[in-house]
């Protein structure tokens, strides 16, 4: 399979009063075509931070430091806002964490969409775009009519549908999803994940899923990505990573799930907090708060730096042996 | 005399009246009836828009001063309304797009000056300056009586034809730019807009040059010459207002998430500040305005007496100074209803814009 999207080794800080904040630390990962790609982590590890670079939707203070971020060969590292227009959307669209927000409440839905395909269309005519609209919105299981609707009029889970079928106006290559599910209660949010899945499957999308619930992760992706702290900890494929856990906040984070087959175990809760990433860290950043910390972790003569440790499976090489 | 009603009248006429004068006077008003029959006849005459006859201008009716002074105060205050919340509004969108820019701070600094600067002696100083100092402008007065004297028409005549063309050009390009939101692809539409306004442009180039207007043209330029002083102050004092509630506004609008969704979706800058940003900050700007719009009468009261602009402002000032109590009553009546006219709009301006407020029959 190609690889569609390439992001090598990226760093990213955000400007502050305080300092600079590390948001992105030597993030690497390849998307293939067709394949959905996972991103969990904790709050403030710097998932969103990530689907935000690739875009390069960033606020005002954050500045890509060094990295290449290579989507089919294109560089989009240091593209200028006008190339960049082109590429948002067309090639790559997200779905927001939130989508409750996502939409303007003085415009129609329909409008809204249609809005995107015409910057990226201009030469379709009104028909060929309600007919689109029509089809995506017949693919995510809305009716025809929500398109005259104002988005107050429409139930959360409605609106999330409706933020599909809006990013896939343009046929992107690639959708990252950001927290889709968030604001929704579990039963909206199963059909939502299944929603995704088929579309997925059925227009042979590349799919970026940012959660920081592993458990949707589990059933989302074929490969995926734990963050710490602004940096990825460990990277495999998903069964891999969930039958054989190598990293320590792994092993913990996969604790931490109930899981609702097999044996009863004791939920473990991580203690502290994630560390401040203002001005940077050195060393490993997880072995203060790792439960049982090997020396390679604990000394911090080793920086984190991703090893391959089997076929695919890579973890960073500090925590790989402790506890 | 108990009443004062009685007092001004007899003030006005002669102050010695002889008793049969003064009962025929008596008898002219209603004054000779009982009391409750005289508050119900007032009442009725009240919303038959009877309010008897002015003391100052006698044979004419309060309803037919107002008719003669509304058009040129409508006339100047249309005009400076549109203007200030025109610029106001793109002042503003633009302030809150640059923000943290040294060129938004210099026009905040200013539209805050003007914002609060005193009213009267600002104008005082711009007539000192633009009328007396540079002579560009005339000082006072809506026209030069001189070119009038063999006019064969009247100056509301004028005056209520200049208003039909500016509401006719309003709403032509309004219709212009509602027809045009059909039209799929953005750059067709900006350029079918582009080429209605023009022709607008050439259709009034024409109407201004044939046939009845084109008598009417050097008196109704007479008039815009000496409108365009107060038009300048008015909308100095009054763009900063809405510019500054803009500017507010629109910066809460810019953090939402459907800003980024816009940007997200590879929009225009320009787009996204004008349709999704600003329209959106639209909302209170529009119920300010419309409240500014219930003011134009009252607030006219000061413009017209420093440029002596012979407008309903004056008329109001005049009545009540020379108790001339039935045209204070119906100017004042008049405020209260066009106050009441205006609100009115506002809520249902309201909820074309705001489609969350429009309450649709469930079915």
């Amino acid at each position: 399979m190609k690889d569609i999207l390439v992001v090598d080794n990226l760093n990213m800080h955000y400007e502050t009063l305080e300092g600079n904040v590390m948001a992105v630390n030597n993030v690497s990962f390849t998307v293939k075509e067709g394949e959905s790609f996972g991103l969990v982590g904790e709050s403030g590890c710097g998932k969103s931070s990530v689907a935000s670079t690739l875009l390069q939707l960033q606020s005002d203070n954050a500045v890509i430091s060094s990295g290449s971020i290579l989507l089919e060969n294109q560089e989009l590292v240091g593209m200028s806002e006008s190339e960049l227009r082109k590429v948002r959307w067309n090639d790559i669209s997200i779905v927001f964490q939130g989508a409750m927000n996502a939409w303007n409440p003085v415009i129609k839905i329909g409008e809204q969409i249609r809005e995107a395909i015409r910057e990226h269309h201009p030469e379709n005519t009104k028909k060929e775009n309600t007919e689109k609209i029509s089809e995506l919105f017949k693919i995510v299981g809305l009716e025809d009519s929500i398109m005259d609707r104002f988005p107050h009029e429409l139930s959360g889970g409605m609106k999330q549908r409706a933020v599909i079928a809006l990013a896939l106006s343009c046929d992107p290559k690639i959708v990252i999803a950001d927290e889709p599910t968030t604001a929704l209660d579990v039963v909206i949010q199963d059909q939502i994940l299944k929603e995704i899945k088929k579309v997925q499957e059925l227009l042979g999308l590349s799919l970026i899923y940012i959660s920081h619930d592993i458990a949707v992760i589990a059933e989302m992706t074929d490969n995926m990505a734990v963050m710490y702290a602004g940096s990825i900890v460990e990277m495999g494929p998903t069964s891999s990573i969930f039958t054989n856990p190598r990293h320590a906040y792994t092993k913990l984070l996969l604790e931490s799930t109930p899981s609702v087959v097999g044996e009863k175990k004791k939920l473990r809760a991580l203690d502290g907090e994630p560390p401040s990433l203002i001005n940077g860290l050195s060393g490993c950043a997880f072995s203060p708060r790792c439960p049982d910390p090997s020396e390679d972790c604990s000394n911090g003569k080793l920086d984190m730096k991703l090893i391959e440790l089997e076929t695919g499976h890579w973890a960073d090489q500090c925590c790989v042996n402790c506890g | 005399m108990p009443f004062p009603v009685m007092h001004s009248l007899t003030y006005f006429l002669i102050p010695n009246l002889p008793p049969d004068a003064y009962q025929k006077v008596l008898e002219t008003y209603g004054l000779d009836k009982p009391l409750f029959e005289r508050v119900q006849l007032y009442v009725v005459n009240f919303f038959k828009g009877d309010f008897g006859y002015s003391y100052k201008y006698f044979p004419k009716t309060p309803i037919e001063l107002i008719a003669e002074r509304l058009p040129r105060t409508l006339m100047l205050f249309s005009v400076v309304n549109i203007v200030a919340f025109y610029t106001g509004f793109f002042i503003g969108k633009v302030l809150a797009w640059r923000r943290g820019s040294k060129s938004e701070t210099w026009i905040t600094i200013t539209s805050v000056f003007s914002y609060t600067v005193f009213y009267p002696w600002f104008a005082l100083m711009m007539l000192w300056f633009f009328g007396y100092k540079m002579g560009w402008f005339p000082i006072g007065k809506f026209l030069y009586p001189e070119k009038w004297y063999d006019a064969p028409f009247d100056s509301d005549v004028i005056f209520s034809m200049m208003i039909k063309f500016v509401v006719i050009i309003s709403l032509l390009q309004f219709a212009a730019y509602t027809a045009t939101r059909g039209i799929e692809a953005l750059s067709s539409r900006r350029n079918v807009r582009f080429a209605s306004l023009i022709a607008i442009f050439i259709g009034s180039y024409f109407y201004w040059n044939t046939g009845e207007a084109l008598a009417r043209k050097p008196y109704a330029a007479d008039i815009a010459y000496h409108m365009i002083l107060p038009v300048l102050v008015v909308t100095i004092v009054a763009f900063a207002g809405t510019a500054l509630l803009t500017r507010t506004t629109m910066m809460e609008v810019l953090k939402e998430d459907y800003i980024l969704t816009a940007r997200a979706k590879g929009i225009s800058q320009k787009r996204i500040r004008d349709r999704h940003a600003a329209r959106t900050a639209l909302l209170p700007v529009v119920t300010s305005f419309i409240f500014t719009i219930v003011t134009i009468i009252d607030g006219s009261v000061l413009t017209e007496q420093i440029f002596s602009w012979p407008g309903m402002g004056q008329l109001l000032l005049q009545a009540v100074l020379e108790e001339d109590i039935p045209v204070a009553m119906a100017a004042f009546s008049f405020v209260g209803v066009f106050a009441l006219i205006a609100h009115l709009i506002a809520d249902i301006s309201y909820s074309y814009l705001d489609p969350r407020i429009r309450v649709k029959s469930q079915g």
